[in-house]
Order: C-alpha cells, then structure tokens, then sequence
C-alpha cells in the first residue's frame, strides 16, 4: 500500500473515532498508520526535523515547552508533536504524519532505540532515568545500555543531556555528538554504581567522577541548580537555541505536569506523581497543611507498589492526610510505619469530601488516576 | 533483650526493588513489642557491625550484586557474619542478596562464588519472573505474599530447606517452592518489602533474633493489608 494512502486511511479512522465513538482519538490514526504502513515513521520523518525527547520524568511537560519554544518564532517553520503522554511509537506517527517543518516526539525510554533508527532525529534530549516501572523496565540500567547503543549508532544526531545523571552521561558518552548540560551536581539515587565499567561510583557532595572516566565535571553548558521543572525547561531552551529559536522565561509551574480543580468547593491542585523521584520532587511542593495521595498500580504505574519504601513521606509529618485509590492500603501501611497516620477513603471524591469548602489541597496522584481526573 | 540492632547491609547497592522497608518495618514492630530498635546503615566501604542482631540483604541490579559481595568478602566481614550466626543472629536476604549468601550465583554472565551461608546455588533462566507471588510456610504456618522480578533458577542443596511452597509466581524458578531457609538464615525471592506485606513474618525474626516470645500485637492496619494481599493474590 502506499504511504499517501495509509495516512487517507489513518486520518479518516482518527476523524470516525472522534465523531461516532466521541473518543479522543489521538493515537488511533498512529496505531492505523502502523498496522497499514509498518515502515511509516522512517518515510514520514525524510523531510522533516525531528527532535525526541526522553527520560524517566518530565517528558510530557519538556515535549510541550520545546513545541512552544520553537514555535515562538514563525520563520522557523511549523511544529508538530505527539499527543500528550502518547510517547510510543503510534504517537510518534500521529504526529509525523502532520505537514509541519519540525516534529517534537516525546518517546518512551524502552521505544527511544527503535524511533531514533527509524526518524533519525536532529536532536534527541535526555532529561533523566531513574528506577520506575521495574515490573517493565526490568532494571535502569538495562535501558541506560540500550540507549547507549542507540546514541552510539546515530552518529548524525546531536544528544543533549544532564549528565549530572550518570545514565544519561554514558549515553551521551557514546555518542559522536553531544552537548553536555550540568547543573551544578545533584545526588542520584540509582548512582551507587557506575554505569559504565559497574565499580563503586565516587561521589563528592554532589558529583561523580569515576577512574574509568564518568564524570560531570567537564560539561559543555553549566547553569545553576533548581527544580527538575527548571532543568527541564532549561534544557529544552538549549535545544531550541541550537535550533535557531530564542530562549523563552521558564514557567516552572507550567511544567509541573499539575492542575487546579475545584470539588465541591474544595480547591485541588492535582499533580502527578510516578515513581520514587517523581515523588520526592512533588513532595517538596505540599507546602499546605492538607494533602491527598492516590495511589494505583496499573500497567503504566508499575504494578508493584515496592518502591513507595524508597520515599520519605517524613515531610506530610503534622498534615492532614487523606489517601485513596486502588492500594490506599499500600500507602497508608508505608506511612503508618513512617509514624504518618492517614485517613483511608474509597474513592477521590470521598477524599476530597473530607475536606471543608474553601479548603486548599495538594493531590498527589498516580499516572493513571491524574490522567482519570484531567480528562473528566 | 530490650535492645536490638538491625543492619541494613548495603542499601545503596541492594536498595532498587524497596526492600529497604524490612528495616523500618522490623524496628516498627520491635516498638510494639517494647524493644528499641537501631537500624545500622552499613555502605560499601564499611566494614559490618559484630553485634547486629538481623542483618538484612535486598535487592539489586547484577553489577551492584558483584560490588556487594566483594564488599562482603572484604577484611573480616565474612567471619563476622559467620560468628553472628553462631551466635543466633538473624539474616534475612532478599532476591539478590539471597543468591549473594548462596554458594554460587551468575551476574553479567561472570559465574561466582558466594558466600556460602545457604546451601544453594543460583542460575539465570530464560525469562525473567515479574509478577505477585504466594507461598506457604511450614515455619511460619501462614500465607506470604510479595512480588517477584528476576531471572534466577535456585537450586537448594542437602542441608538448605524451602522456605516457601508456591501457590502463585514462581519462586525457585520451578514455580513450587520459593527461598531457602537454613536455622535462622532466610533467602526469599519476595519483594513488596516482605515484611511489609506479612508483618507476622518481622515477628517472627524479632523471636529468632531476641530468642524471647512475645504476646501477639494489635495493628489493625497491618493485619488488614496483609490479609487483604492475601486475598487478592
């Protein structure tokens, strides 16, 4: 079949499943294109500039200020990009099959290897990998290896990286091009080991340097530390700079990946919580007295609630806690032995009917149960 | 025994699938039952505490394993562990670590000598077993559940017992019997933490470790979780 037809084909099931089954049918016209076109992605990325962006957290969010980054200059040419949180390979084809000048393809870590050999991007971002969904993931640093075969094998695509993650530095070690971004050092909670030759990885305060040669202290861009909000959008501005854009401000709120929502009078800023770094960064932002955790433990939250012992939930000492959602019962036992007692509810609603009108709550939700409560 | 110390062996490279929890969930309990509990950090470079009453071992990645155990075989450390065992010591060792006090075990394909605490030797299967899992103990006379993600294939050999019998998952490997048990040396493949999700079993060591028996406790929260996991697996 030819491709020009595939993608008649795909739009039009796109188009159906919108308007007969009133579905959001964003990836539906990737997962058609796929399955009519197998090779799709390599034809359709020929003529287009291609940037992936992946990592453990944040790809949402960088995907969507990259898109705002290059499109805030129009003689740059039009953007395209995957549906939001869409980041396999039916997503990556959404929005390739777009006209546009630029596609932004936000890419799962484990599908990154086989996107970049089909698009062969310009650009491929890596904001961070820690451990998450080890159900899936397996271990991280058996998708650290892959991605380092990867950037070994691109040796036109330019990676850019926080090397302050010792994951992303042996990728972006492996690549022929790379830009490497430090801010400053940070500690990491995977980095125990040196993903690059496995011997005791040494640490000063915040910094690695290992005899094999991993290091980030010889970066090619140094900025000041901040939130991983912050490194996200500073990195995503490195990228439109080496794309001809301008900087633009960061809106660290707006990269949060959160939202505010009103129930029952109780006002809820909702935001999304994933894995163990994911949560520690959010739990540094309860700063109110009330907070609700919904936790569930369905394929895309890792179907093992282990890690909720790899968080301290030390700082909800001396709030009031609600929790909710398939394994309540998970996080309000971790939290028990943490001296955190917290009030168990069946649903959200009834977490949130707790609280008193004109109350505000901080909601720290699971990937599935924020995706739930965004799109009701 | 009003005092007891937990040594959390290696936690920087044991700690990826959670079980760090089984510290913190033995010195919870241990409250319960009117004893203070020290959990000792023990990292790489450490040598290991003489007088620790449980020792634990989590799990880890296979490079992480490798630095483990020659941190284990380093100076003294492996004497200590013998000389508390003598003395009636406790270890729990999870996965990784359950195949690190083996005889023998496979990482990055490098086949080594462990330490020699159980009687088994471990090998890596085809596919890796990712999902819940439950068994039943003999010693414990009550269902466990955890969850399970490894490749290994454990053998036990004359004087290593099961530890568990398998009703779900697959354990050993062969999907009928899960860890190994030797006195009061435990091997497990069972994250969730363990001890989190069968807080009965954490009893059960503070027993072995103290060697007093205590009056059951009353933690309704814990019961419910552990029983409601049993259930639902």
């Amino acid at each position: 079949m030819r491709l020009k037809i595939a993608v008649l084909i795909a739009k039009f099931a796109a188009l159906f499943s919108k308007r007969i089954l009133r579905r959001s049918g964003e990836t539906i016209s990737g997962r058609v294109l796929l399955a009519l076109y197998p090779r799709a992605i390599a034809e359709l990325s020929k003529n287009k500039k291609i940037i992936c962006i992946s990592g453990t957290n944040g790809k949402t969010s960088t995907t969507k200020a990259l898109v705002s980054i290059i499109s805030s200059i129009s003689k740059l040419g039009t953007v395209a990009t995957s549906p939001s949180g869409s980041n396999l390979e039916r997503g990556a084809a959404a929005a390739l099959m777009q006209k546009s000048d630029f596609a932004v393809l936000e890419v799962d870590e484990l599908h990154l290897s086989r996107v970049i050999e089909e698009a062969k991007p310009k650009v491929v971002l890596l904001l961070n990998l820690t451990r998450d969904q080890l159900h899936r993931m397996h271990e991280v640093k058996r998708v650290a290896d892959r991605w380092a075969r990867s950037a070994n094998a691109a040796p036109g695509t330019l990676f850019v990286g926080d090397v302050d993650d010792p994951f992303v530095a042996v990728a972006l070690n492996s690549a022929a091009q790379s830009k490497k971004i430090s801010f400053g050092g940070r500690r990491h909670q995977d980095g125990a080991v040196c993903p690059s030759c496995g011997k005791y990885l040494k640490w000063v305060r915040n910094n690695y340097k290992c005899p094999c040669g991993l290091t980030n202290s010889n970066p090619d861009e140094i900025f000041e530390a901040g939130s991983a909000a912050f490194r996200n959008a500073t990195m995503a501005n490195v990228v439109g700079k080496y794309l001809g854009a301008k900087p633009i401000a960061v809106d660290e709120k707006s990269l949060e990946r959160s939202v505010d929502q009103i129930h029952k009078g109780v006002k809820a800023n909702i935001r999304l919580t994933k894995n163990p770094a994911s949560w520690t960064e959010a739990l540094k932002s309860v700063t109110g007295d009330n907070a609700v955790l919904i936790v569930n433990a369905r394929e895309v939250d890792g179907i093992d609630t282990s890690w909720l012992w790899d968080i301290s939930f030390s700082g909800l000492s001396g709030k009031r806690v609600v929790v909710c959602g398939e394994r309540a019962l998970d996080i309000a036992y971790r939290l028990h032995v943490e001296g955190i007692e917290a009030e168990i509810t069946s649903s959200f609603k009834d977490a949130i009917s707790k609280f008193e009108s004109g109350a505000s709550v901080q909601v720290l939700a699971a990937y599935t149960a924020f995706h739930e409560l965004v799109n009701s | 025994m009003s005092q007891i110390k937990i040594v959390r062996i290696h936690n920087e490279l044991l700690g990826t699938y959670g079980d760090q929890g089984n510290a913190e969930v033995l010195a919870f309990r241990a409250k319960f039952h009117g004893i203070t509990a020290n959990v000792v950090d023990v990292t790489y470079n450490d040598d290991l505490p003489t007088n620790g009453d449980i020792y634990l071992l989590g799990g880890a990645e296979d490079a992480a394993q490798l630095l483990s155990l020659e941190a284990l075989q380093r100076g003294d450390n492996l004497n200590i562990l013998h000389l508390a065992i003598e003395r009636g010591a406790v270890i729990l060792a999870v996965c990784a670590g359950f195949q690190i006090i083996g005889n023998r075990f496979v990482a990055n394909g490098q086949e080594v000598d462990g330490l020699g605490l159980l009687d088994v030797i471990s090998v890596p299967g085809d596919k890796r077993l990712v999902g819940d899992i439950k068994t039943t103990s003999s010693i414990l006379g009550f269902e466990l559940t955890g969850f399970e993600n490894h490749m290994g294939r454990t053998i036990l050999g004359p004087t290593a017992q099961a530890f568990g019998k398998v009703i779900t998952g697959h354990g050993n490997g062969d999907s009928k019997y899960d860890g190994a048990v030797n006195g009061n040396i435990f091997g497990t493949y069972m994250h969730g933490p363990i001890l989190a999700r069968n807080p009965e079993f954490a009893d059960l060591l503070l027993t072995r470790a103290t060697g007093r028996k205590y009056a059951q406790i009353t933690d309704p929260l814990a019961l419910k979780y552990a029983t409601w996991r049993r259930k639902v697996i």
